[in-house]
């Protein structure tokens, strides 16, 4: 627990100050309009929603899942957090063609793609899809929120939940996006500087640069293994590792206890003494032998350690095995663990082509998801987001610009995060429970930063917080105005009367995503993996086809989106759980479901008609879309509508 | 005429060229060194500079190569932007046009 110094409440009630200041300044120009309220009546110069994509991906959660991976699997981790590169190739395809059909939203812009019928399914669908997805990030959001509040002060989940959250709601409210993209710079500002500043302090924490790397050259080799949930009060167990190329044995532990016990003393001492073993210098006469767990070790049922062992320079990969039962029969707990720990400082350290924990093929899976899903509109969790951002800048060239800048800023936050987490895990190299080293960079900054620095952190934290916070709050409220409200319920509605409903959705949001972060409880980053992949995996080359090939039609999209939900369930919990099929790695589980799916939405597309050529050549003059327009191109220049390239 | 093209026609910058594609080239280069690079340099490993410099440069080629189509399609858009905003308010209210 931390107390705060006088010096840390000014930093904490001057910036709250400052967040509802910016609520009440803008309110003016918030009230104008529907465009005002949700989009900055499209006005903006690209470094402002560029500053604003920044923010709103810098969440409370962002650090616990960078830590996650980065901490599990050195600098080669932020490839999981390299999903944010679709726009590399969007700032320059979907971005431009999003932008061009100055749709609201992705909902609306199914209406200017599609028509007739289906075009009204797929829109009310998204938007429905939308207004829940937004409540659902924020209570991921908020509950992140909550668990930094316990470990800092103690407090229950939902208070810091609560409270936080509310306070973005306040600005949201009375100035819609205008606060949000306003605040969001000033915002962004103060979360970059703390996220250097922690960050320094973490990296001089480890002694230095030098020493980080020094370090991690002369640890032991470590693997994190999960103790299985023991029925019995207590067994004997042993763990071995193998030469991953020979099956041979190299070592054997000595026999150690699991108890089935929630002594926590019992646990920091198992895991103080694995800290011990990776960090004492390699006796080179030693080499190959496992130094925890020992006869001496106490290990908990359902609890993570991390196995230690002497590492063998000569060697690359080792398999890891534990056995309940003297030896008679192992169970694998990692394929192709590397040895030593200097692997983690470089980015390409995987664990073979398709084995351990994490393959050249989930690598090649990953990338492809996020480079070539930028040719699509969805791909992303975060297109949704960044659509608005889209169409609040100004022109075409700021659109592109924006989405361009505020991720290669969102790359670069994540590369200053993955150092301090080094420096971190050279200070703690033993934990082997994900809940325990997530949190590192927020440790970092408690346990290091001096006095009166303590509030400018949470300062920042709130600020990470609520730019979040705020982002979902108005897109959420912008769906169910424009896409319910507004275009079905009463499509003659004011502009004050559509400002006003906009307000009464942000605070239906906000109770939406309190109900939903009491739900989601502690278990943050595997719902983050389930949002971020799996989820879309279904619908990731429908929202590029949607985009690319003028064939694909309204039923073809809306078959993809129902066969994905049914889909998704069974391949990755309902088939593997009855034992109908293995349970895939991620990356099979995700091309499993793109041929499954397309086993549906082709066929469907193909049975059902095209949409109207006079619709698809609307769309086509307003937004240029690249890729398979052939017919739709030719039928707009025979219409004079627009003029052949060829022709000058 | 260069290799690179710089001066766009609005109907022409409408198009997909070559250049959109260098420029979506080394906007993904560029992506992958500043990530990479800027973690390395934050722990002073020589070749994390050597990547982190690339990727800027690659970020400025790409910049030079697509402001100016950028530039063409947004001044020609522009003109029309206010009737397609028309167009869309009228798609807006669905119940009228049923």
């Amino acid at each position: 627990m931390i107390t705060f110094q006088f010096l840390d409440w000014l930093w904490l009630t001057l910036f709250v100050l400052l967040m509802v200041f910016f609520g009440f300044y803008f309110y003016k120009f918030g009230k104008r309009s529907q465009a005002d309220y949700f989009l900055a009546n499209r006005g903006l110069p690209w470094w402002l929603p560029a500053s604003s994509v920044y923010a709103t991906h810098t969440a409370t959660d962002t650090p616990i899942w960078v830590a996650g991976v980065v901490y599990k699997y050195g600098f080669a981790g932020l490839w999981y957090s390299f999903y944010s590169a679709w726009c590399a190739i969007s700032a320059y395809v979907s971005t431009r063609i999003f932008r061009r059909s100055l749709a609201y939203s992705q909902a609306e812009w199914q209406t200017l793609r599609f028509g007739e019928l289906g075009a009204e399914l797929l829109r009310g669908w998204l938007a429905g899809w939308q207004v829940f997805l937004n409540m659902f990030i924020l209570g991921w959001v908020g509950i992140a929120m909550g668990k930094v509040c316990a470990y800092l002060f103690g407090w229950d989940l939902y208070v810091g939940l609560l409270i936080f959250t509310a306070i973005g709601a306040v600005y949201v409210y009375t100035s819609g996006y205008w606060g949000v993209v306003m605040a969001d710079f000033q915002q962004g500002v103060i979360a970059l500087l703390v996220i250097i500043i922690v960050s320094v302090y973490g990296v001089l924490a480890a002694g230095g640069p030098t020493a980080i790397i020094s370090k991690l050259d002369r640890y032991n080799s470590t693997c994190e293994w999960k103790i299985p949930d023991i029925k019995s009060s207590q067994v004997d167990a042993i763990v071995r590792i193998k030469n991953a190329e020979t099956g041979e044995e190299i070592s054997r532990s000595e026999s150690f206890l699991i108890k089935n016990t929630k002594n926590e003393s019992l646990f920091k001492k198992a895991e103080n003494s694995a800290k011990e073993s990776v960090m004492n210098e390699q006796d080179d006469k030693k080499e190959d032998q496992i130094l925890f767990p020992n006869n001496n070790s106490i290990l908990l049922s359902d609890h993570g350690y991390n196995i230690v062992w002497s590492k063998n320079n000569n060697r690359k990969f080792v398999d890891v095995e534990y056995s309940l039962d003297n030896g008679n029969s192992w169970v694998l707990i990692t394929k192709n663990q590397l040895e030593g720990q200097g692997w983690r400082l470089s980015p390409m350290s995987f664990t073979g082509m398709y084995e351990g924990q994490f393959p050249i093929a989930w690598f090649i899976t990953m990338m492809i998801i996020a480079l070539i899903g930028g040719f699509g509109m969805g791909t992303a969790i975060d297109w949704y987001p960044e659509a608005q951002r889209i169409q609040s800048a100004k022109s075409v060239r700021d659109a592109a610009y924006s989405i361009w800048a505020g991720t290669a800023l969102v790359l670069v936050r994540n590369s200053i995060w993955a150092a301090a987490i080094m420096g971190f895990f050279v200070i703690n190299p033993h934990l082997g429970q994900g809940g325990d080293y997530e949190m590192a960079w927020y440790r970092v900054g408690f346990e290091y930063l001096p006095v009166g620095m303590v509030g400018f952190l949470f300062a920042g934290i709130i600020a990470i917080h609520l730019s979040t916070v705020s982002t979902h709050l108005n897109l959420g409220a912008m769906y169910a105005t424009r896409d319910f409200y507004h275009h079905y319920i009463n499509p003659e509605a004011s502009e004050e009367k559509l400002v006003s409903i906009g307000r009464k959705s942000t605070i239906l949001i906000l109770i939406g995503s309190f109900i939903f972060g009491l739900i989601i409880g502690e278990e943050i980053t595997a719902w983050l993996i389930f949002a971020l992949w799996i989820m879309s995996a279904g619908v990731w080359l429908p929202n590029i086809l949607q985009v690319i090939w003028w064939r694909f039609n309204s039923w073809g999209f809306l078959s993809a989106w129902i066969a994905n939900l049914g889909l998704s369930w069974l391949v990755v919990w309902i088939l593997p759980r009855f034992g109908v099929i293995p349970e895939l790695p991620d990356y099979l589980q995700f091309w499993a479901l793109i041929i499954l799916n397309a086993m549906i939405y082709l066929p469907v597309t193909f049975l059902t008609k095209p949409e109207k050529i006079d619709h698809l050549v609307a769309y086509y003059v307003m937004s240029r879309p690249i890729g398979f327009w052939g017919p739709v191109r030719k039928e707009a220049i025979r219409q004079g509508l627009i003029k052949s390239s060829d022709s000058k | 005429m260069s290799f690179i093209n710089r001066e766009w026609t609005p109907e022409n910058a409408d198009e997909m060229h070559k250049e959109d594609w260098f420029a979506i080239f080394f906007s993904v280069v560029s992506y992958i060194a500043l990530m990479v690079g800027a973690a390395m340099s934050a722990l002073l490993i020589p070749v994390g500079f050597v990547i982190l410099i690339i990727g800027i440069l690659s970020a400025l080629i790409m910049y030079w190569i697509i402001d100016p189509k950028l530039r063409s399609i947004s001044a020609e858009y522009e003109k029309n932007e206010k009737d397609y905003l028309l167009q869309l308010e009228e798609i807006q209210k669905w119940k009228k046009n049923k």
